[in-house]
């Protein structure tokens, strides 16, 4: 069985989110990037599939240079190799145009399994995976919490709200973006880190695809900035006693101590 | 120019509010974009529920009532909505972002070949052309959007909009589907309901929850657990500490978690991202402890404090205690 696994690499949870002087999206210059929480559960789903059988796992990431760390943990999780499609073009692209470009990878790769996230941190689109499976002309679920391997597909519980779930059977080939919290993800070994190195990373740009001039984006980002303060909470200054001695007032006034 | 489509969802039986508050944004933008509102309903035997839409704000209602549609099958829903598209001659085509609409939404888009933008939570009007307002970072920073095609495919964000108040005499008019059976791959199996274990934090006067911030799962032993004994109160969390198995599910609060409404919600570590946000914003009073002064959880809270939880939480602990002690 060959899974594909797409991968974006996003800034880390943590960084420091500044509007660049575009005011179109972050500044991303000096912060750390880490693969998407989403995408990391993909990835791990996959791997479990090679861990009990014969499976091949490929992983592909579209984006800069600073991409191929990406895809170097995911080899050193345990991939068995890797596609980078770099290009400038895509860098302004769009979900459709990304899904556009993963859709000719899947086609030349003719993957049993495509996985993704269910989103990513940064843009929180939730567009990717359903996309690409309607460009590749495959069945999809989304949200997916329980992945179950059958003869002919696969047997999938999908989140609903409240904790509910769906239970769904899709035919292979077929697409799945995974939910965080499926399983607990692995970290890369040293040996598994190691013999990444030796692993191949096929960089790719979308004119190699056939794509140039055809991912121009179909919606853009006028702007990005903090939102606005509304009333907001009544921010408690001062030391820590200060601070805490003010709490204890406002829970007494609530009547709960 | 196209008109609006609002594509419905059902909720045991009924119109989902959140179809509603769709309905109220397509009747505000509709004179403005010079469109007509019209909506579809999927399901089996929907009469009833198209009738209902028909008269609060969905325009000319299309009833597309079918076998493959009676529960959410993301083939056959695609499919509809597309003959729907048609009929309806829209090219903005409005959907919730629910479980069900996140699904198939930038499915279909992909297949219309046109732009897609999920979880609005406001949709404007610019110089004739509709702007979608979104947030991104979860929470963190708000995005505006400007469609460079014609057609559009929008999800919207429940909750974010009032619903359509008022009364419109609308039409239903049947739809044939068109669905090829064939071409339906997924298959419904069942619906597993949530299932209530141990913990009920639903009745809970108080909850104390931690977030990511908090770090490990002893430091909920050590620091989080502690001030809701002090307080009596129960330990709640946000998904990325159940997504870890710091703490098991009936912990979480939020969209895919519980609900929550306690008089005291205290938010430790958790930086308020819409789906957390759902699930404890209606409680009665919110103390929001953050590192990061810029963090969405303070806007919904009554109180906050911007410090180091591993200070604030202990020394708040230690208070109470003695408040309640003495
Ligand atoms: C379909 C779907 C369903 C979801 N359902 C839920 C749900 O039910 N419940 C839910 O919670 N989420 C849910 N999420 C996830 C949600 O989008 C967020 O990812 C999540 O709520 C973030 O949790 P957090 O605030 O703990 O973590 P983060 O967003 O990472 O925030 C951590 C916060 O801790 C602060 N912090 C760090 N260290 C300290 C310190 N020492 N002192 C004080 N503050 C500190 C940081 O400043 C930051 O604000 C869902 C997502 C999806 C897509």
């Amino acid at each position: 069985m060959k899974i594909m696994v797409c991968l974006k690499q996003v800034p880390h949870q943590d960084a420091r989110l500044d509007v660049r002087s575009d005011g179109t999206w972050i500044q991303e210059d000096n912060i750390k990037f880490e693969i998407n929480s989403y995408d990391t559960y993909a990835l791990e789903e996959a791997l479990r599939v090679k861990d009990s059988g014969e499976a091949e796992v490929v992983v592909v990431s579209i984006g800069p240079d600073r991409v191929s760390q990406a895809l170097r943990t995911a080899l050193g999780m345990g991939a068995d190799r890797a596609i980078h499609v770099n290009d400038a073009e895509a860098e302004n692209s769009d979900a459709l145009g990304i899904a556009k470009i993963l859709a000719s990878i899947a086609k030349e790769e003719n993957p049993d399994l495509i996985m993704t996230g269910l989103m990513s941190d940064d843009g929180n689109f939730s567009a990717v995976g359903a996309m690409l499976a309607e460009l590749v002309g495959i069945p999809h679920t989304t949200a997916v919490m329980k992945v179950e391997h059958t003869d002919s597909g696969l047997k999938l519980e999908r989140e609903l709200e409240g904790g509910a779930l769906e239970v769904v059977e899709l035919p292979r080939p077929c697409l799945i973006a995974v939910q965080t919290g499926i399983n607990q993800v692995r970290y890369a070994s040293l040996k598994g880190i190691m013999a990444a190195k030796k692993k191949p990373i096929d960089v790719k740009t979308a004119g190699d695809l056939g794509l140039a001039g055809q991912i121009a984006p179909k919606m853009k980002i006028e702007k990005v900035y903090t939102p606005p303060k509304g009333d907001g909470a009544e921010m408690i200054e001062g030391s820590t006693d200060e601070v805490v001695a003010k709490l204890v007032s406002k829970i007494k006034e609530l009547g709960l101590l | 120019m196209g008109n609006i489509l609002i594509v419905a969802e059902i909720q045991k039986g009924k119109i989902r509010e959140a179809t509603l508050e769709m309905a109220a944004i397509a009747q505000k933008l509709a004179g403005p974009l010079g469109k007509e509102v019209k909506s579809v309903v999927l399901g089996k035997d929907i009469g009833a529920a198209a009738e209902e839409l028909s008269k609060k704000g969905g325009g000319e209602v299309f009833a597309a009532d079918h076998e493959l549609l009676a529960n959410y099958n993301v083939d056959a829903f695609t499919q509809a909505t597309r003959t729907a598209i048609e009929a309806a001659g829209a090219d903005l085509i409005l959907v919730s972002n629910t479980p069900s609409g996140w699904d198939f939404a930038p499915r279909l888009a992909a297949g219309l070949d046109a732009g897609f933008v999920s979880d609005c939570f406001n949709i404007e009007e610019e110089g004739g052309k509709p702007v979608f307002v979104r947030r991104v970072f979860n929470g963190k920073l708000d995005a505006r959007l400007l469609p460079q095609t014609d057609v559009v495919v929008a999800t919207v964000q429940p909750g974010a909009t009032a619903a359509f108040e008022g009364a419109t005499d609308g039409k239903v008019t049947n739809l044939d589907a068109g669905i090829d059976a064939a071409a339906v791959r997924a298959k419904f199996i069942e619906t597993k309901v949530a299932e209530s274990k141990g913990v009920d934090l639903t009745k809970a006067d108080i909850i104390v929850s931690g977030g990511r911030g908090v770090g490990a799962p002893e430091k909920f032993t050590e620091t989080i657990q502690p001030l809701a004994d002090a307080l009596g109160g129960a330990m709640g969390a946000s998904r990325p500490v159940v997504d870890a198995g710091w703490l098991p599910h009936e912990y979480q609060v939020g969209s895919s978690g519980q609900v929550v409404t306690p008089k005291l919600y205290i938010a430790c570590g958790i930086s308020g991202a819409i789906q957390h946000l759902v699930g404890m914003k209606a409680s009665n009073f919110i103390v929001a402890i953050n590192k990061d002064g810029d963090a969405p959880i303070f806007e919904v809270a009554d109180v906050g404090v911007v410090g180091d939880l591993f200070e604030v939480v202990p020394a708040l602990t230690k208070a109470i205690s003695e408040a309640k002690g003495g």
